[in-house]
């Protein structure tokens, strides 16, 4: 059984549909990220499964019991806030403790609890200070401190990290992917940050206008984007469009484009005509190859370096561990057929 | 800091400064010189304390002191408890919000005179609320509601004047916290009342805390709602006060304002503590 299942969601404020008609099945002990930009409606959907908002349509289901009209105070979820929430005029033992007087746990359990989650964020030095008095890092700790000693069933996380520099994030990360395997949780992340999305998940759920886009490992969802706005928001992409004019028994079919003719290894509806191609910068091996293009943009990135090429009126992108390359230079490469995706139309 | 630096920060101060000295301390310093037998309007002023002993050993006014706190703490409390399911109910705009807030806000515009005026015209003996009473049958004739004898119109009144002003403090503290911090504790499994309790409260603690210590200490101080509405078989401080002084004995008029005055402090401060003990309660 899942540990949460969502049936047919919808909801709408004021005419505008936020969520329409979304299911998915969260399996115990999965770490879920719903992915999307600003306005797609994954922190509508959080709010649904915390119950802060009742659905318009549908229902929701934690370990098989119907939970759509179960208000917040009474789920077994515990939400991890983007702003971390914690209670100003209490100290960290006593934001650490308050679901758990709330829910009447016994001193003896509450201490234990709290004990161990401390030793584990390393909170022990900081139980007496106020929140004010710590760092974002640590504020950050005690949140997912706070919800951790609730034991939930399920740990939901509103873009938590959005509020804390590049280098504390990435340790930030680690920290809550480490966590949720060890209490073996069931999580639900939402993020616009598809690099966080993909260095944490077991699953991507990638939203767009309040659907599902698609749902994928994060190497799927990297490697095989189904459609144009999945390949463009995870990570950089190279999109063409094309005529398909032959294809060899290799199972290879030739797309004609402005860039010549492209190969690729994936089906193509044998009705297709006209498809759209997408290939990741980094797939692009430079020497030898049958494209060319002219280097109009070179930035530095430290692990590689990225190229804006142009050829025919059109700009494509390379990432290479090369960075001899200077602006203006000619230069020639391949994709190999593998690595040229072939996408489905939006919507 | 140079004299002329000294001498700038100085002429800054003197408007504020020089007022409270002026203006609050005089008058301070007079009640208490006059309750010691100074500036005697009539006769000879010299040091004596017998103002304050005769005083002190008259019923009256104990029964005053009494009744005036009676008055001050149960118009602050009633105020503040009324207030606040206001400000959290009006914490976030809805249609209509603003409006309902504005009338709400309505009684600090309307002076206690004229409400009272206003309130003796609903419950006298031929008055809108015996009228009702009997028109509807629950009353066979009508009632002597006025100047009940325990002061439930001058509390009425009390609460129906200084009820915006709290509504005023409360919502703009209440309005301070984040919805997240509310929504948190929710998600903690914190029902209505825990949430009031452990989050809302303690963080307009301050607020909560202004409005009772300024309601109680004018309505400790109450003289129109006393005079108009109030029981006629006591006085609040303020009627004593004013009635010393018209029989021309300022000196007992003024032990009871300065009396008044240290109520006002005293009693502000144990209001003070006493909310931030209720409220906070016990750290574990």
């Amino acid at each position: 059984m899942a540990a949460i299942g969502i049936r047919n969601l919808s909801k709408s404020f004021d005419g505008f549909q936020a969520l329409s008609k979304f299911s998915l099945d969260v399996q115990q002990g999965e770490f879920l990220t719903l992915l999307g930009p600003s306005g797609c409606g994954k922190t509508t959907l959080l709010k649904i499964i915390s119950g802060f908002l009742e659905p318009s349509t549908g229902s929701i289901s934690i370990g098989g019991e119907d939970i759509t009209r179960v208000p917040p105070e009474n789920r077994d979820t515990a939400l991890c806030f983007q702003s971390y929430a914690l209670f100003p005029h209490l100290n960290v033992l006593q934001n650490l403790e308050f679901g758990l007087k709330q829910k009447r746990v016994s001193r003896d359990q509450r201490d234990a609890r709290v004990s161990e989650v401390a030793a584990k964020l390393g909170l022990e030095t900081q139980l007496s200070k106020l929140p004010n008095q710590l760092s974002g890092g640590q504020q950050q700790r005690v949140s997912l401190g706070r919800a951790l000693v609730m034991r939930p069933s399920v740990i939901l996380f509103d873009e938590p990290l959005s509020n804390l520099d590049a280098k504390l994030r990435d340790q930030v990360r680690v920290e809550i992917r480490r966590i949720q395997q060890d209490y073996s949780l069931t999580a639900i992340y939402v993020t616009h940050d598809q690099s966080e999305a993909l260095a944490m998940s077991d699953r991507i759920v990638v939203l767009n206008d309040g659907k599902i886009v698609q749902v994928d490992t994060p190497e799927q969802l990297y490697a095989q984007p189904k459609t144009r706005f999945v390949a463009d928001f995870i990570g950089g992409a190279n999109l063409i469009t094309g005529r398909v004019c032959s294809q060899t028994k290799e199972n290879l079919t030739s797309v004609e484009t402005l860039m010549g003719q492209i190969q690729t290894s994936h089906r193509i509806n044998k009705s297709s005509e006209n498809v759209e191609l997408c290939w990741r910068p980094e797939r692009a091996q430079i020497g030898k190859g049958p494209y060319c293009g002219t280097i109009v943009h070179r930035a530095f990135q430290g692990q590689f370096t990225d190229l804006i090429l142009e050829e025919n009126d059109m700009i494509f992108r390379i990432q290479t561990n090369n960075d001899r390359f200077r602006v203006g230079e000619v230069i020639t490469f391949s994709i190999l057929p593998d690595d040229v995706v072939v996408l489905e139309a939006d919507g | 800091m140079t004299m002329r630096n000294w001498i700038q920060i100085f002429a800054l101060l003197m408007p504020g400064l020089g007022l409270i000295l002026v203006l609050i301390g005089s008058v301070v310093y007079i009640a208490i010189a006059q309750s010691f037998g100074y500036y005697a309007l009539l006769g000879e002023s010299a040091f004596s304390t017998e103002f304050w002993s005769e005083v002190f050993s008259r019923k009256i006014f104990s029964r005053a002191v009494r009744y005036s706190i009676y008055i001050g703490f149960w118009s602050a409390v009633l105020s503040v408890a009324l207030a606040y399911p206001l400000a959290i109910w009006l914490r976030k705009p809805f249609p209509g919000s603003i409006g309902l807030g504005a009338l709400l806000k309505a009684p600090l515009l309307v002076h206690g005179l004229v409400a009272a005026f206003l309130y003796i015209n609903v419950i006298s003996y031929n008055g809108l609320l015996n009228q009702t009473m009997q028109g509807i049958g629950i009353w066979a004739e009508p009632r002597r509601l006025q100047n009940d004898s325990n002061a439930f119109g001058v509390l009425l009144l009390q609460v129906w004047k200084n009820m915006p002003f709290a509504l005023l403090v409360l919502t703009g503290s209440v309005q301070g916290i984040s919805d997240d911090v509310l929504d948190a504790a929710r998600d903690l499994g914190a029902g209505p009342w825990a949430r009031f309790r452990k989050i809302i409260a303690p963080l307009t603690m301050s607020g909560m805390q202004a409005a009772m210590v300024i309601i109680f200490i004018g309505a400790l101080a109450d003289f129109t709602f006393q005079t108009t509405v109030g029981p006629t078989n006591r006085q609040s401080m303020a009627q004593l006060m004013v009635s010393f002084k018209s029989r021309g004995d300022w000196h007992s008029a003024a032990v009871v304002g300065v009396s008044l005055m240290i109520i006002a402090l005293l009693g502000s401060a144990l209001l003070a503590l006493l909310t931030r003990t209720v409220m906070r309660g016990s750290p574990r």
